[in-house]
């Protein structure tokens, strides 16, 4: 019979606050590190053993994986009580979570993998992009001002090329990362754009305009989704989304996608 | 020796811990986790006699110690049902309960008349009590009239064990459990979800895209046993005990108010182990406090 998957707990090597309310969580997973592929969530347990309160495990994408090493991390931002108690949790203490759960990103080989995250949607494609390491990729990553523009220096290490936009034009170009990737596509041949496969996360509306783009252009994308989970393991059919014919389910159908699956106006 | 075995009428459950509805899926999305023909049987997911596809997101909300969903129901329909999910959980030998729900008395009969005749399915949960479908459950259940029409159809349809799931959205539980027991139940089983709301202050709107969900989880556990101990003091019939379990000790809590076996429901979903630790407490619990049997917990007043 096949392993039975553990809810594991593992311990904290680090958490902490990288730039105001954003925070590099380090795990020590060895089980999640070589198992895990870019895309994939754990859903993490942010309270203490007992407390029923808040009782949901939250969802994180995998930011980062040293599969040498067997450490994991997540990169979040505080958003409400789950996230904030998240953040109290100190090098040493143990962590309950499960995973990797969901539907990483489809790589294939003979493309041109177009990497577009916009702020903390950033998380999940560190990974990816260090997976992508030693291809044409290119990496384009938005924030509102410079300085919450998020793990710069990670994505340099994958050795793809970067391309920056910030909405106020305090580094890399002036503007959203749609606009530079419009500039991108609009500089390739067909023949490129046929093989671009484009891989994003981000606020819904970012990802939305980018599909648009895509369409017009011609290109493959797929997108990693959020919404409200409970279970975060197909249980409950709670995460459920607007798709082009019925629902999809983040936690097993995602949560990265096909983005033409989705009913964007739904 | 401790025996864990539990009779409800005909069925023979091998321990009184089983998965609720609608938090379990099919089984089979549990068994990364658990080896679920340990318990003692699984309570499927909502079968109606369509496919449904649900209420539109977001479809849960977390609450103090609660959680509050609108699912409405999505399930792959009887067929799908019966051809997809059922093979596995019948090949690994789990005893299946399978959770119906009906816009009307005659898609009840004809619902329970096409599993009544199916291999492996040991029993039937009849759903008069979910909130969310407009025009589904939430009708029968909370009346004692058409509670008893139901019971009644069902069990001229099949020969199989028939439980009642109550609705907790009434003025007297006693009531609709007696028209269950008037009908021909086998069994009751309570409670099902408590109906409840959020509003989003900063988008100015409710929070969930059905307006209404049904709480569940710790937050109703006092509601979930008052109404327990109430039913099971009114009716001969078995009553299994749903509602909030997270810990052997409140399953312990729902025998002692008389229920014969237990569901564990939204536990499951965040720690899909939780029924088996629930079970191996239970174990350890009539061992230090020598009990011999389930029924022998209950509180004589
Ligand atoms: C598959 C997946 C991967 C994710 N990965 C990351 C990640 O890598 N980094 C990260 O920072 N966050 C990530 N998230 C979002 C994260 O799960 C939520 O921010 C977190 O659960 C909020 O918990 P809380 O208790 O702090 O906030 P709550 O108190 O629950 O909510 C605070 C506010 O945030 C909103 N909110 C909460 N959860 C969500 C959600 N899922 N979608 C939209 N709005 C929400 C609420 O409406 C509310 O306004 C991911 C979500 C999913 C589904
Ligand atoms: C996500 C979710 C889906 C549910 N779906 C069903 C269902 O299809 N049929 C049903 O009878 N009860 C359904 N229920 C109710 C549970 O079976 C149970 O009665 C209720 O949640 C109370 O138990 P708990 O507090 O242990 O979760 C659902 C509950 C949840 C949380
Ligand atoms: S979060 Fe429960 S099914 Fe996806």
């Amino acid at each position: 019979m096949l392993q039975k998957r553990q809810i594991l707990r593992q311990k904290v090597l680090s958490n902490t606050e990288i730039r105001p309310n954003i925070f590099l969580l380090k795990v020590a997973s060895p089980e999640i590190s070589v198992s895990a592929t870019p895309g994939q969530f754990c859903m993490l347990r942010v309270t203490e053993d007992k407390s029923n309160d808040p009782f949901l495990k939250r969802p994180l994408s995998i930011h980062w994986i040293n599969k040498d090493t067997g450490e994991i991390q997540f990169l979040y931002r505080i958003v409400g009580r789950g996230t904030e108690l998240l953040s109290l949790i100190r090098e040493g203490e143990e962590i309950e979570l499960i995973g990797p759960l969901g539907q990483g990103f489809k790589i294939e080989d003979k493309e041109i993998p177009i990497i577009v995250g916009g702020g903390i949607g950033i998380a999940p494609l560190l990974f990816l992009a260090d997976i992508l390491r030693g291809t044409r990729g290119v990496v384009i990553l938005g924030a509102v001002t410079k300085s919450l523009l998020l793990r710069l220096g990670a994505f340099k290490e994958s050795g793809l090329e970067i391309l920056v936009a910030t909405e106020d034009g305090s580094f890399g170009n002036k503007g959203l990362v749609t606009e530079v990737f419009d500039r991108l596509m609009a500089r390739l041949d067909e023949s490129d754009r046929k093989r671009c496969m484009v891989f994003s996360c981000g606020p819904f509306p970012m990802l939305r305009a980018l599909y648009h783009l895509c369409k017009i252009y011609g290109v493959k994308c797929q997108v990693s989704l959020e919404t409200f989970m409970a279970c975060g393991t197909g249980l409950c059919l709670g995460c459920a989304v607007k798709a082009r014919e019925g629902f999809l389910h983040v936690c097993k159908d995602g949560p990265c996608v096909d983005a033409k699956l989705i009913d964007w106006e739904g | 020796m401790i025996d864990l075995k539990v009779k409800i009428g005909t069925l023979r459950l091998k321990n009184p811990v089983l998965l609720a509805s609608g938090t379990c899926g099919y089984g089979k999305e549990l068994s990364d986790f658990l080896d679920v023909s340990m318990l003692g049987g699984i309570v499927v997911k909502g079968i109606s006699l369509e496919p449904r596809k649900g209420n539109p997101p977001p479809r849960i909300c977390e609450t103090p110690c609660g959680l509050l969903n609108s699912i409405g129901l999505e399930n792959v329909g009887v067929e799908r049902f019966i051809r997809e999910k059922l093979p596995w959980l019948r090949d690994k030998g789990v005893t299946v309960i399978v959770n119906c729900l009906g816009n009307s008395i005659d898609e009840y009969k004809e619902l329970s008349g096409r599993l009544g005749n199916v291999d492996g399915i040991h029993a039937l949960e009849i759903n008069i009590s979910c909130p969310n479908v407009k025009k589904g459950g939430a009708l029968f259940g909370t009346d004692p009239e058409l509670t008893f029409k139901v019971t009644k159809a069902v069990r001229e349809e099949t020969d199989l064990p028939i439980i009642i799931k109550l609705s907790p959205n009434v003025t007297d539980i006693c009531e609709i459990a007696r028209a269950c027991q008037e009908g021909g139940a086998t069994a009751v089983s309570l409670i099902n979800t408590l109906l409840g709301m959020a509003i989003d202050i900063e988008r100015k709107r409710p929070f969930l895209g059905n307006i209404f969900g049904g709480l569940s989880g710790p937050a109703i556990k006092p509601v979930a046993l008052r109404m327990v101990w109430q039913v099971a003091r009114c009716v001969d019939i078995p009553v299994i005990g749903i509602g909030g379990i997270t810990s052997f000790k409140d399953a312990i809590e729902f025998f002692m108010a008389g229920a014969t076996a237990i569901q564990v429901g939204t536990a499951t979903l965040i720690d899909p182990t939780s029924s088996e630790k629930i079970l191996s407490g239970i174990i350890d619990f009539m061992k230090e406090n020598n009990y011999l049997k389930i029924a022998d917990m209950k509180i004589v007043d």
